[in-house]
């Protein structure tokens, strides 16, 4: 039965907002491909045109069903999610070196990006089942920390870090929201800075020390891994305040900016339109933001509200990330920024975030 | 959930919020940072990337002759450059090219790994070798659009056009004199480059507004090549070491034409040596000789101490100045002035400079241009010499009345000469005429102009006379006679100078010097042969040569045969003219 409140309640906000984003995503996109003639890549245009559409029908579905049934369905949403990423070890398909890409007929997937969700999904299904005034025990967050520690490794042998990192990122500020208890927290910060300066000695391939240890100088190497930062750092400085432009950034025309359309979008943004464009779109994502631990605040059932936490975090660290990264505050890892970077996975992946936040927003008269 | 799990939820949401806050803002600040406090600073470096600024020159304005014929133009080539620093592949870009340009790509590969920003691969490349390389779409390669100078006359007027380098300077001649005016502006010109370094304008339109200045000459290629042609036969004839050949305008001073022998051609200069590229008429001093003693005349005359008929004493053929013995080729008893021009007699040369004085010998000479420069528009003009005559002794002052003692370039000569064509009024040599701009808008004529009146237009007109005389049966020029003009000469036969001071033996100067017709001259020429082995006479050597080019000039310009002397053999013209058709 269709409850009329249902309407009463959507959430007009979210959803323009939404495609004000998403809108701004395909502008920059139509420049970062079209300005400059030296390599024709308008099809891409089209492209994202099409995944925007998909991600746009796979939202409404997000929200059409009420979200407890992704309690219901969570481990199942896992597993097929942990499928397609093994899969992509096996089938992938290459491109510069990794694997992150299946090919499923027209359509190039990247379940690395769907992982992100179902990840969410899983952890809120298990925190909102144990969920205690003094907070999760070590033992307690061991079946949590397998569930992320999977797809990590897959993603991490793809090779991917950086969305591997942003796996974590996503299940330690939901760990974290739903409290950890104080002891294991200790534990957990200590174990998890050996992990790492043992990731650094043993499993980071050349390219990606590199690219650490060129974020730290970028002027160590001006023309190959600091090239980025430099690149990155030139354009959106140059496009001052007013920026230069509709499809007259010179940087990005002249292709002195490096993958302009997926992971430094922003920059073709903060050249063409300057501070006034770059500081428009932190303030959408900002209200986007706010809106999402608004929705999570608002709600009366801890499954949605560590669910929307879990998909505000996601949108939170890809764009503080992304940014930061473009901005040269963090090491070149290959983030999109959500809802505005070229790439279909990622812009689905939002949508079906966005779809969960509003499915949570809609249904929040239905007291527990 | 009860009251108090919820309260704990909302703080801890809450918490999250002002976690993010704190994170965000860093990065808005960066925003900040990157966009106001530092934009100004990263503008400058993006326009340093993408624009590239470049010289660029306009091109070399035209070098025409009077008729607006091409002497030397500038076309649009392009050169082959590479960027070192954006190939990847050197063997193999190395390799493609070589093939193209028919070079070692050893060579090439050297200079694409080189560590200069910017090395050249090929200057002036062939339109074709341009187009296949651009097939290639190599990356690091780039074309230049250049100018090179070509002059379609090769050889003809070579060493007073001059030349100008492959960086498009005048090096020579009037290419190096007008350098200033016919250089292409040039501006520092923005060129926007993307990434790998490729001119995004790349065929820029430019700069048709940076052309240069165009050159109209006071040359005439046709009557150059009359002259060419003449003087390389003298030249020839006689073996001489070299030849310089002057057609003057006297009326005005403009040179017509001016010629060389040896020739050398400046569109590969650097074949030739060095010495051949000057031009020596208005670079190199010569003693005169004879020629000299029309000025010598003027003075005479125009002193009012002699008229054409005064007669000298002269010696039988040998006179003693203190020490020194002067001669005559033949031996001469009493010759009126004029005949002694006519038989180009020394001795009595000498016995009319002593009835003048030295002063008015000296001043006549000063006048006339000697031992000071022309002022003519070309560089290196040579004063020649001539020493004041406080210093002269009493031989100088009789050697230097025939030609002796004094040094003068070819364009000093021919201009005094002119003077008295041109009525006692000496002009200023000039060769060029006017400047244009590129539109061929003139920017600048450069009128006829006068020096000083030398000699009255009568005296001026008793020289002519006597110099008919050279030309008449017995004189020493009869071989310059033409059919149907009068004309007036002198010829002219120096010994050259030894390099221990003395006078060299069998080495001569065998000049003619000279212009028609007589009642309103139209050119006047000078030929002069060094060094001709066999004759040495200028009435001999150079005398012919004269006679080529004015007749075959005086045709050209439409003059016509004066009335006074009907052509006598009509025969001898036609073989004459066949002659000049045949060259």
């Amino acid at each position: 039965m269709f409850d009329r409140r249902l309407i009463q309640y959507f959430d007009w906000w979210l959803i323009g907002l939404t495609l004000i984003l998403g809108a701004i995503g395909l502008v920059l996109i139509y420049s970062a491909v079209t300005a400059g003639d030296a390599i024709s890549q308008e099809t891409l245009y089209g492209k994202q045109m099409v995944w925007f559409g998909i991600g746009l029908a796979a939202m409404v579905i997000s929200f059409i069903f009420n979200y407890r049934l992704f309690d219901q369905w969570g481990g199942g949403i896992y597993i097929i999610s942990i499928i397609l990423l093994v899969l992509v070890l096996f089938y992938g398909k290459y491109v510069a070196g990794s694997r992150r890409w299946l090919v499923l007929g027209p359509l190039t997937i990247q379940p690395s990006e769907l992982v992100k969700i179902s990840v969410i999904i899983v952890l809120a299904k298990y925190y909102s089942k144990r969920a205690s005034i003094q907070g999760f025990t070590l033992k307690e967050l061991f079946t949590p920390m397998l569930f992320v520690v999977i797809p990590f490794v897959l993603i991490v042998k793809q090779p991917d870090l950086g969305t591997a990192m942003l796996l974590v990122m996503i299940a330690a500020s939901v760990t974290v929201y739903v409290k950890i208890e104080r002891r294991s927290m200790a534990w957990l910060i200590g174990s998890g800075a050996i992990l790492v300066s043992m990731a650094w000695f043993f499993f980071l391939k050349g390219y990606q020390k590199r690219r650490i240890l060129t974020f730290f100088n970028p002027d160590r190497d001006p023309l190959g891994a600091g090239y980025h930062i430099i690149q990155s750092k030139i354009a959106i400085g140059s496009g001052m305040l007013f920026g230069k432009g509709f499809l007259k950034g010179t940087q990005n025309a002249l292709s002195f900016l490096p993958e302009q359309h997926t992971d430094f979008i922003l920059s073709v943004l903060a050249e063409e339109w300057g501070f006034a464009g770059t500081g428009f779109v932190l303030f959408l994502y900002m209200l986007l933001l706010v809106w999402g631990l608004s929705i999570a605040h608002g709600c009366r059932d801890s499954f949605g509200t560590i669910l929307s936490v879990g998909v505000t975090a996601m949108i939170f660290w890809q764009v503080f990330i992304n940014i930061g990264m473009v901005m040269g505050l963090m090491p070149v890892v290959g983030v999109p920024l959500p809802l505005i970077s070229y790439g279909g996975s990622s812009v689905v992946t939002s949508l079906i975030g966005i779809g969960i936040l509003m499915n949570i927003s809609m249904r929040r008269f239905m007291v527990e | 959930m009860n009251k108090a799990d919820k309260k704990n939820i909302q703080l801890r949401i809450v918490m999250i919020g002002i976690f993010f806050s704190l994170l965000y803002s860093v990065i808005l600040a960066r925003a900040v940072q990157l966009h106001v406090l530092k934009g100004t600073w990263l503008s400058e470096k993006a326009a340093g990337q993408y624009k590239k600024s470049i010289v660029a020159t306009g091109k070399r304005g035209t070098i025409f002759d009077s008729k607006y014929r091409e002497m030397a133009v500038s076309i649009d080539v392009k050169s082959i450059g590479a960027f070192p620093g954006a190939i990847d592949n050197a063997e193999k870009t190395a390799r493609s090219l070589g093939k193209i340009l028919n070079c070692r790509s050893k060579n090439l590969k050297k200079k694409l790994l080189s560590k200069r920003s910017f090395v050249w691969i090929k200057r002036y490349a062939t339109p074709k070798e341009v187009s296949m390389i651009k097939a290639l779409n190599l990356e690091g390669i780039d074309f230049i659009s250049e100018y090179s100078r070509v002059y379609p006359n090769r050889s003809l007027g070579a060493q007073v056009l001059g030349f100008s380098g492959i960086d498009g300077q005048g090096l020579e001649g009037i290419e190096y004199y007008y350098n200033h005016y016919m250089n292409g502006s040039t501006a520092r010109q923005t060129v926007i480059r993307d990434a790998l370094g490729r001119g995004v304008d790349a065929d820029q339109k430019v700069l048709a507004e940076y052309n240069g200045n165009n050159l109209v000459l006071t040359f005439d290629k046709a009557i150059q090549y009359i002259t060419e042609c003449a003087l390389d036969e003298a030249v020839k004839t006689y073996s001489g070491k070299s030849g310089m050949a002057i057609v003057m305008e006297p009326s005005s001073g403009a040179v017509l034409a001016l010629a060389h022998f040896p020739h050398f051609n400046p569109n590969n200069f650097r074949k030739f040596e060095q010495d051949l590229w000057r031009n020596r008429a208005i670079t190199d001093p010569f003693e005169p000789g004879s020629t000299m003693k029309i000025f010598l005349a003027s003075a005479a005359i125009e002193s009012g101490s002699c008229n054409t008929n005064t007669i000298f004493y002269c010696e039988g053929g040998r006179y003693r100045i203190g020490r020194n013995f002067i001669h005559d080729t033949h031996e001469y008893g009493w010759l009126s002035l004029q005949q002694i021009i006519k038989y180009s007699s020394n001795i009595g040369t000498v016995k009319i400079a002593e009835r003048i004085g030295k002063a008015n010998l000296y001043h006549t000479l000063r006048n006339f241009g000697f031992g000071k420069k022309t002022g003519i528009d070309c560089p290196g003009e040579t004063a020649g010499t001539l020493s004041p005559q406080s210093r002269w002794s009493k031989i100088d002052t009789g050697a230097i009345s025939f030609g002796q003692g004094i040094s003068v370039s070819a364009i000093q000569l021919i201009t005094a000469v002119s003077s008295i064509a041109n009525n006692g009024i000496l002009m200023k040599p000039y060769v060029v005429q006017a400047i244009t701009d590129r539109n061929g808008r003139l920017i600048e004529n450069f009128h006829p102009q006068k020096v000083r009146t030398v000699i009255s237009p009568e005296t001026a007109g008793i020289i002519k006379r006597i110099m008919q005389t050279v030309i008449a049966e017995g004189g020493t020029g009869v071989n310059a006679a033409l059919e149907g003009y009068t004309v007036c000469g002198k010829t002219g036969t120096a010994q050259k100078i030894s390099n221990n001071g003395g006078y060299a033996r069998g080495k001569y100067v065998a000049s003619f010097v000279g212009f028609a017709p007589a009642e309103n001259p139209a050119v006047a020429i000078l030929v002069a042969v060094d060094e001709p082995q066999e004759q040495h006479y200028g009435g001999i050597v150079a005398a012919p040569a004269f006679r080529k080019i004015a007749y075959d000039t005086l045709n050209y310009l439409n003059i016509p045969p004066g009335r006074g002397k009907p052509m006598e053999n009509a025969d001898r013209l036609i073989a004459f003219r066949g002659r000049g058709a045949k060259r």
